[in-house]
């Protein structure tokens, strides 16, 4: 299986099972084209950090075929590993060097030295130049975190490996390590983002795959999964009654009732606009109206069941 | 007394779950007693080897030896009248040697004072107890010579031309000791650490190799290990007026000791997934070499089973080597010694990178 022009990563009939009988990945197939962010969506245990690893060369697939860079991962890893970033799932700085010192060593490590000033630029980048100098055992959770990310990024690579890189922060530390995803991005780098945080993979991905017990149950940008298994975009008018309802229906725009709301669908987004017009013309009583965007939790939940909360299915 | 109770059991559990607890609690001094009791055994031990030059043409050295011969303490040989015994004793890095001179004999008949020599090193428990039963075996001669009376002292001799103390005997066993601990404690907790904390996952995806990873290990190991025993060196140096010489071999035993322990380390690093284990790992491997492997003292007189469990340890070849250059200078002995740690450490170096797994499975 050879990639086509512009894909990095090419997946088909990816399994891996453990002794007695556990299918952590069950046949997974996608591809990933250069320059996109491909977030894996999943609760824990769907097989995403397995299948990660399987492309960043740490795991032996049972059968399948990955070619990533052009390589076939299972065999010839070691050509691209300088072309390849990874921060694995939750990442430990080494407690007793300064950013300053492991960026400088994990530079080295790759074969590609840089100079205190370059280190400086890579921590000014991730926002961690005022912390330099201490030790990272002294860093917070995010500071880590982007210590991690400056790390996966010494090498300059095409691919990069973020796994659940925003698990356990706080939003402001989550916003601003998607800053730099999104940079990084802007970059040209194709990065690959297992994440749990269906908002998260919302904003940042260009294509998701859906990861349950093994599998891909869904996959396409975050628009083509909600306009796929999402209901449509509506506007809702709070607490219309069933007055409201009526006064609708004879202007001749179809309304459903949901509680003491009405919720107008309206079956393309550009639609928004027109359908906001109609109903501020009719003399309709509502306390509010706003527009109920379907998101990719609903999809989730379409799809699964049950919501995730931090990773673990809510039943 | 309900709450007492559930917090001692539940502390109790705790401490006993952790590797370390239970090493220290059990497995320590069950160690220590089987290891003293079996070094200090006598039942099955062979007699301690006392090589004997007797200058001697009179009948008093031939009582001697007969009355050392009849306390069953001895294993005693003869060295030749013609060579030097200080030299012999060198080359063959003897941890106790007798000369009974020339003028013995008739300086007792004359009642003029009698010597014998004692070679050896005087931090070996064999020396001393030898020592101790020489000394019993003249007083003996006394009564039957003369009622009583003393007939001859005993002179303790160092190998080589220098004149050591007994600190000079014991650097050596502490610097194999040394460069022990330092290397596989090391190394083993280093494994369990970066296990356990996911740096080899990390490492694993960079270029660097677990070989090259195992290499650095042992020159930081070799560099510290010869900056701590230039240190001690020179501390002891200044300090007691040590003999002994930190000779050429010496630094390269510590550097090939230290790549030894080092793969050592790594090889138990591979069995050891936590830092308790790895703790419990090197501790159960460390102690009895510590004892066994000759740092403290020589096993001569042990066991023979015991013989031969220490000289399956690769601590012992380590010793014994520093001995060899650093007390007795004896540069042949020495280049075995070193052959045995140098193709152990290449065993260990290949096991431990063939083994260990930076990646999942």
């Amino acid at each position: 299986m050879a990639t086509t022009d512009g894909v990095v990563v090419e997946v088909s009939g990816l399994r891996k099972e453990y002794p007695p009988d556990i299918k952590a990945v069950d046949g997974v197939s996608f591809s990933i084209p250069r320059g996109k962010v491909f977030s894996l969506l999943g609760p824990n245990g769907a097989g995403k950090t397995t299948t990660v690893e399987i492309l960043e060369g740490l795991r032996t697939p049972t059968s399948g075929q990955i070619r990533v860079l052009d390589v076939d991962a299972a065999r010839d890893y070691s050509s691209i590993r300088k072309k390849v970033g990874v921060l694995p799932q939750n990442f430990e700085p080494f407690d007793l060097l300064t950013p300053l010192e492991a960026i400088a060593y994990w530079a080295d490590l790759f074969g590609v030295p840089m100079t205190k000033k370059e280190v400086e630029g890579r921590l000014e980048q991730v926002g961690l130049i005022h912390r330099k100098s201490i030790m990272s055992k002294s860093l917070s959770g995010g500071e880590k975190r982007k210590l991690g990310i400056a790390l996966s990024l010494v090498n300059s690579p095409e691919l990069l490996f973020l796994d659940e890189p925003t698990t356990g922060l706080d939003p402001r530390a989550r916003r601003d390590l998607w800053k730099l995803i999104e940079d990084t991005k802007k970059k040209g780098t194709t990065v690959v983002l297992t994440t749990h945080y269906l908002d998260e993979a919302e904003k940042l991905a260009d294509d998701v795959a859906i990861m349950h017990k093994g599998k891909i149950i869904a996959q396409g940008s975050p628009g083509q999964l909600i306009n796929k298994y999402g209901k449509k975009t509506a506007i809702v008018l709070v607490d219309a009654g069933s007055e409201g309802l009526k006064e609708l229906s004879r202007r001749g725009i179809s309304g459903v009732k949901d509680g003491n709301d009405v919720i107008v669908e309206v079956g393309d987004p550009s639609e928004l606009r027109v359908m906001f017009a109609k109903l501020s013309s009719i003399d309709v009583r509502y306390k509010e109206m706003y527009t109920r965007r379907q998101t990719l939790e609903d999809v989730f939940l379409g799809l699964i069941g049950a919501k995730m909360e931090e990773g673990v299915l809510q039943e | 007394m309900n709450k007492i109770l559930s917090d001692t059991i539940s502390f109790g559990r705790q401490y006993l779950r952790t590797k370390v607890g239970a090493f220290f609690a059990f497995v320590f001094p069950i160690l220590l007693i089987v290891l003293f009791g079996a070094v200090f055994t006598s039942g099955e031990g062979r007699g301690v080897s006392l090589p004997v030059q007797n200058l001697d043409s009179g009948p008093y050295s031939q009582m001697l030896i007969e009355i050392l011969n009849q306390t069953g303490y001895f294993d005693i040989s003869e060295i030749s009248k013609n060579i030097s015994i200080s030299d012999y004793v060198s080359d063959k890095s003897l941890s106790l040697a007798l000369c009974i001179p020339g003028d013995f004999s008739s300086n007792i008949s004359s009642s003029l004072p009698a010597t014998v020599q004692l070679y050896g090193d005087p931090t070996k428990s064999s020396y001393m107890v030898s020592m101790g039963v020489l000394s019993a075996a003249i007083d003996q001669m006394g009564y039957n010579v003369s009622g009583g009376a003393p007939i001859a002292d005993i002179v303790q001799k160092s190998p080589g031309s220098k004149v050591l103390e007994p600190y000079d005997f014991l650097l050596p066993g502490f610097v194999g000791l040394t460069v022990m601990i330092s290397a596989m404690y090391f190394m083993t907790a280093t494994c369990a650490e970066h296990r356990s904390r996911g740096y080899f996952k990390l490492l694993a995806t960079t270029t660097l190799k677990k070989s090259e990873w195992l290499t650095s290990k042992f020159l930081f190991n070799s560099a510290m290990l010869i900056a701590s025993l230039l240190l001690t060196f020179a501390i002891a140096k200044v300090m007691f007026d040590l003999k002994a010489a930190i000779t050429p071999t010496s630094l390269i035993f510590v550097v090939v000791g230290a790549f030894m322990f080092t793969s050592l380390g790594m090889l138990f690093g591979v069995i050891a997934k936590d830092p308790e284990s790895a703790s419990a790992v090197s501790n159960i491997v460390g102690f009895p070499m510590m004892f066994l492997a000759g740092s403290f003292w020589d096993l001569s007189a042990a066991p023979v089973y015991l013989q031969a469990i220490s000289m399956a340890m690769p601590l012992t070849y380590l010793n014994n080597g520093l001995r060899d250059t650093m007390i007795y200078g004896n540069e042949t002995s020495a280049a075995v010694n070193l052959a045995v740690v140098l193709a152990l450490g290449v065993i260990f170096f290949v096991l431990a990178s063939r083994l260990m797994s930076w990646k999942e499975k």
